[in-house]
């Protein structure tokens, strides 16, 4: 009797779901994977004896350590079977052989659960094959009569260590590397072909030898689950920052409402108020969008998403990660008060190459991703995506001579050395460019305003190279490099009178060099340096200058400027590590300075000093309390530090000290809630200055303070089985005081209640449905009535008829849906999805609109319910 | 997205247009001379159109040039004591401001003949402005209280210079329908439903060439660039605005007019503080 063998494989080998935590480890220490391991070599156990002769079958589940080699270090057994079953499954899986998991750092070790069955085929079970035709291989000396290869349906991987079993023989053997598979001497007559693996669907092929002649067969194997293996991701990672929520690329893909965009989903987290219109504006913890900033692989980019904001500019699927830090991050990040989210692009690539074109109502794309080299140690990846938003548009407005015309593209393209070499490096460019551009046709009216006619343009396009190096000095110590040099260019066109052009070129440079003394100690000082010039030029109708004295009938002058501004910060830091118990979990102390230096020469320098400190504190297994504390310095933007009239400006950088407490709860393997409060004092907000009368004055005074406070609340499923999702909640407000003899009032984003449910669900058949309820307090408004109108203007003027910001929108509520299906073809796969936004058609108001005299009031709507369908193919070769 | 949502979905709740006329608006200001020097006198005149309700009248106040984020006069309301019973002190009005009360008190300003004063010479050629506000005041029917939201101000800013090349109100000289003209004050019948191309001529020294002072101490020669604002009762416009040289636009008559008799009105702003108006009248089929 030959038993036949069949592991179950465990969802997280199959690539859809990160691992659950070792048995004897808290889920905390889980790095943020962004590589799953894959069983590149499985081992069949021997049948248990005596359970073959009894006819028994069962299944063992098995927890299996893996180190950075992807050797098996451990294999307990966590769900017995009894009958041998267990020994033999706990010999066999010490010998499977897996590619490392990987964090953002490269390999880490991780454990996984793995189900190892043991199935008898029907031959045994019915006993109709000899027993002495059980496990022999006719002598190698006869010819091959069958052979073939077994390939993963959609890639077109070769497979190794599948199962290939002869029916009615009971002939048996394993593919090899490359996917072969061979029988010498079978007899003429129709045969059945199993091939049997964990993780994949078992196929039976009939297949007839003929006589005198060689049978082939190619058996197209279907994997359980093509989601992406290489990306997926963990809660937490073990850092200075108190509040870093990694986004895993596997959650992203099935989040309605999203187009499969990481960074948009970051907007459905705790702490990110909801951007108008779905700008993807970063609201975070009660600040300025300005406030927020975004990185690259640690370059800072002013814009992150397209025209519209529904989709950043960096393609999906060069994404890794993207941590969202809306608090309490370490001195590593600089000169924003607000949050900061951090893109990190892909830093593996798979042995074979892989292309990926997407398709939806916005835009297209590709990506290809592969790798050469005898070890495929050079990784290497290109993405490119253009939109046609402006060839359909025509085909819904009116032919009444306008048009729109936006349009956006994108590039993206890095190299990877993934080889042995101690020194790792990886090279990445991206850009991306939007254009945007409203004609008129001859003779309609733009306003009133001789200076407003014709056409409005804007474009503004981002360049990108930076190279990272990273090298580990012995045991201890370990350097990271990463210089870049870009441009960003920004135009507005108003009509034949106002242009603004500005091209500005940033070098940037961040260093830093890592000491680790042991586990309970270590320390880092680093660099993030930033230089900058920009030629500006402007063309108004009038000069600015002349707004301090408003006459509507004042005859003006065109007004031209051009110049150049240059600037730079040297911004050095320090952090360090301390974990003091023999556990090193315990208790982990964190402290950091920052330097804030900015330079802008002639103009302004702005010097601040950031101290930062954190804690974490495992109470008991699965619950971790944490707190931070910290100033956070920004410099004025670029435009506050400018005079034409080239004298000092004497603007200070605005402060926030920030602090947070809250308590990470795990509750199961697969659940954790999370709660923090925050609390954030500004002082030295920059507003405008209210005196100001002549060109003599300061345009701008560091005289505003603010405050920002509230509790976060998020619950989350980790993305194990069917299931995953959050429910996320931010009770929050945030106030605003611009002179100290003013009153405060409620900041422009102000949300009280911050709701957001997201969830997915991986259904039969290869369907996925996602669904994303918001819910938000509306926005603060002003009140104005009763216009008088201004006869030389052709205008009315407004009375405020209550305090700033004293009413609010009613609330926004929104519900998103997606389904996608997931098509599988011999060479390559198919997803088909829709999109649907706002599914419920909310009425959301996102604006108060008055009529021409403010005796009416309405609202701008937001977006109404919009399905957008769209496909992605892949192919592997 | 944002773009298709602007184009397809963002819908607001339609509110009342400024170019549609259903309650009292004041449209036009005008002074004669419509740049005067000091110690000229500046009469007044307005379009103000209330096809609600009759329009009791309209009240006049002349300000000093101050800022002009400055609102109104500084008038003490107690001023106003005794309106109702006809024994409100005009002399104290006037005193403060009040230049008339129409109808009945024509509103007429003599501009102080130091006015410029304050300025430098240089300055003085292009001058500084008077602020002259308006408020009309409808009927009120008996047993109704007039609500705050029932008048109607504006405000008009009225140049004084010693220009070499003051500014002159332009003037409407005739209406057209689809190219033929319209004789003054005439009727025009038209179709309900219908779209018709109306425009007006300007008299040919309406479009004045003036001389500008620039911040370089150097004298340009500058011509006007006037717009019209159109306005209606029932119906459509292609555009509301029209920018000279432009003086047409595409009048899109209702379907079912509410009203036989309508009016049309064009207000011409030549930016300089010059402004003309006039009214078409329209008759639709009973």
């Amino acid at each position: 009797m030959i038993p036949l063998l069949l592991a179950l494989a465990p969802p997280a080998l199959a690539g859809d779901s990160p691992p659950p935590p070792p048995a004897d480890a808290p889920a905390e220490e889980l790095p943020p994977l962004v590589k799953n391991p894959e069983l590149l070599q499985f081992v069949q156990a021997p049948y248990p004896p005596d359970a073959q002769a009894e006819k028994l079958e069962g299944t063992v589940k098995l927890i299996l350590e893996i180190d950075e080699t992807g050797a098996v270090t451990k294999a307990e057994v966590s769900e017995a079977a009894g009958h041998g079953f267990d020994e033999a499954a706990v010999e066999a899986a010490k010998q499977f052989k897996f590619s490392p998991a990987e964090d953002a750092t490269g390999p880490v070790p991780v454990a996984i659960e793995f189900a190892y069955g043991f199935v008898l085929d029907a031959a045994t079970k019915e006993g109709a094959v000899p027993e002495a035709a059980a496990g022999d291989q006719p002598p190698a000396e006869q010819p091959v009569t069958l052979d073939g290869v077994v390939i993963e349906m959609g890639t077109r991987r070769p497979l190794a260590d599948f199962a290939i079993r002869i029916e009615p023989v009971g002939l048996e053997t394993t593919t090899d590397a490359e996917g072969k598979w061979a029988f010498r001497g079978l007899p003429p007559g129709p045969y059945t072909v199993r091939a049997v693996r964990p993780g994949y669907d078992t196929l039976e092929k009939s297949v007839e030898i003929a006589a005198g002649q060689a049978t082939s067969a190619r058996l197209w194997v279907r994997n359980q689950s093509y989601a992406d293996p290489g990306i997926i991701g963990s809660y937490h990672k073990e850092s200075a920052d108190v509040t870093r929520r990694t986004i895993t690329m596997e959650e992203v893909r099935r989040i309605p409402g999203t187009f499969g965009d990481p960074i948009r989903v970051v907007q459905s987290l705790p702490g990110a108020a909801r951007a108008p219109l779905g700008t993807g504006l970063l609201i975070i913890r009660g600040s300025n969008p300005s406030d927020s900033r975004v990185y690259i692989d640690g370059m800072y980019i002013p814009y992150i998403y397209h025209l519209g904001g529904f989709e950043s500019v960096v393609n999906p699927d060069l994404v890794s990660a993207v941590d969202y830090l809306p608090g309490g991050y370490g001195p590593q990040y600089g000169r924003s008060t607000g949050g900061t989210v951090d893109v990190t692009t892909r830093s593996k690539f798979p042995d074979r190459n892989q292309i990926t074109w997407s398709t939806d109502a916005l835009d297209s794309g590709g990506v290809w991703l592969g790798s050469f080299g005898d070890k495929h140690q050079h990784g290497i990846g290109a993405a490119a995506r253009i939109s046609y938003i402006d060839a359909i548009l025509p085909a819904f407005l009116a032919d009444d001579g306008f048009s729109v015309v936006p349009r956006w593209w994108d590039f993206q393209t890095k190299y990877q050395y993934q080889g042995d070499n101690p020194n790792k490096f990886s090279i990445l460019a991206f850009g991306f460019q939007d254009t945007l551009l409203l004609h008129t046709p001859e003779g309609y009216a733009q306003g009133t305003d001789q200076n407003t006619q014709g056409d409005v343009g804007t474009e503004y396009n981002t360049y990108r190279l930076g190279v990272t190096w990273d090298r580990n000095f012995g045991t201890h110590w370990s350097a990271h490099v990463a210089p870049s040099f870009g441009s960003d260019y920004a135009a507005l066109d108003v009509g034949n009178s106002f242009h603004l052009i500005q091209a500005k070129y940033t070098l940037e440079l961040r260093a830093e060099a890592k000491y680790k003394h042991d586990d309970h100690f270590s320390a880092a000082a680093g660099l993030d340096f930033i230089a900058g010039w920009s030629d500006f030029e402007i063309q108004l109708p009038f000069n600015p200058a002349q707004l301090a004295e408003i006459d509507a009938l004042a005859e003006r002058d065109p007004y031209s400027l051009s110049g150049t501004a240059t600037g730079f910060g040297p911004d050095p830091y320090v952090n360090v590590t301390w974990k003091p118990f023999t556990d090193v979990d315990k208790l982990s102390l964190n402290g950091g300075l920052r330097m804030m230096y900015v330079i802008i020469p002639g103009e302004n320098e702005v010097l601040a000093f950031d101290p930062r400190f954190s804690v974490r504190w495992q109470v008991v297994k699965g619950t971790v309390l944490k707190g931070s504390t910290g100033l956070y310095h920004q410099p004025p933007q670029p435009f506050q530090q400018y005079r034409p009239d080239d004298e000092p400006v004497e603007l200070g950088a605005e402060q926030a000290w920030a602090s947070s407490v809250g308590i990470e709860q795990d509750i199961g393997p697969e659940v954790q809630v999370e709660v923090e409060g925050f609390y954030k004092d500004l002082t030295g907000l920059i507003v405008g200055n209210r005196n100001f009368g002549t060109i003599d004055d300061s345009y701008f005074l560091n005289a505003g303070v603010g405050r920002a406070y509230g509790v976060e609340v998020i619950a989350r499923k980790a993305p194990v089985g069917n299931l995953f999702g959050w429910i996320s909640y931010t009770l929050s407000r945030s106030e605003r005081q611009d002179y100290p003899d003013e009153d405060w009032y409620l900041f422009d984003y102000d949300q009280t209640h911050i709701l957001s449910a997201v969830a997915g669900y991986k259904l039969p058949y290869d369907l996925t449905f996602g669904l994303k309820v918001q819910y938000t307090t509306g926005n603060p408004t002003t009140p104005y009535s009763l216009g008088v109108y201004d006869v030389d203007q052709d205008s009315y003027m407004a009375f405020q008829t209550g305090d700033a910001n004293s009413e609010r929108l009613p609330p926004y509520w929104a519900v998103s849906a997606r389904i996608d299906k997931l098509f599988t073809f011999k060479a390559w796969q198919l997803l088909l999805y829709v999109d649907v936004i706002n599914a419920l058609h909310g009425d959301n108001p996102e604006f108060e609109q008055y009529n021409y005299d403010y005796t009416e009031k309405t609202y701008f709507k937001g977006l109404p319910i919009i399905p957008s369908p769209g496909f992605e193919a892949k192919v592997e070769f | 997205m944002l773009i298709f949502a602007l184009f397809l979905g963002c819908d607001t709740v339609e509110m009342s247009q400024a170019w549609q006329i259903d309650r009292l608006r004041v449209l036009a200001v005008a002074a004669d001379p419509a740049e005067p020097r000091p110690g000229d006198v500046v009469t007044y005149d307005a379009l103000v159109v209330s096809p609600a309700k009759p329009l009791l009248g309209s009240a006049w106040f002349v300000c000093d040039a101050g800022s002009s984020t400055d609102f109104g006069c500084d008038i003490d309301p107690s001023l106003f004591d005794g309106m109702d019973a006809g024994t409100v002190d005009i002399a104290a009005l006037a005193a403060a401001g009040m230049i008339g009360f129409l109808p009945g008190y024509t509103p007429t300003w003599t501009v102080p003949t130091d006015y410029l004063d304050g300025l430098p010479a240089e300055d003085q050629i292009e001058g500084t402005f008077a602020m002259t506000y308006i408020t009309a005041i409808p009927e009120v029917a008996e047993g109704e209280e007039m609500q705050e939201d029932d008048l109607e101000i504006a405000y008009k800013r009225v140049p004084v210079s010693l220009s070499t090349t003051p500014n002159h109100n332009p003037r409407v000289a005739s209406w057209s329908i689809d190219g033929l003209a319209i004789e003054d004050g005439a009727e025009v019948r038209l179709d309900p439903g219908q779209a018709y191309t109306i425009g007006v001529d300007l008299t040919e020294d309406s479009v004045e060439s003036y001389t500008f002072h620039n911040e370089d101490g150097e004298d340009e020669s500058r011509t006007e660039e006037p717009y019209f604002s159109w306005y209606l009762q029932e119906g459509d416009f292609n555009q509301s605005n029209t920018l000279w040289p432009y003086t047409e636009a595409v009048y899109f008559a209702p379907d079912e007019p509410t009203l036989t008799q309508q009016s049309l009105w064009v207000v011409v702003r030549d930016r300089r503080g010059g402004m003309a108006w006039s009214e078409l009248k329209l008759r639709f089929a009973d």
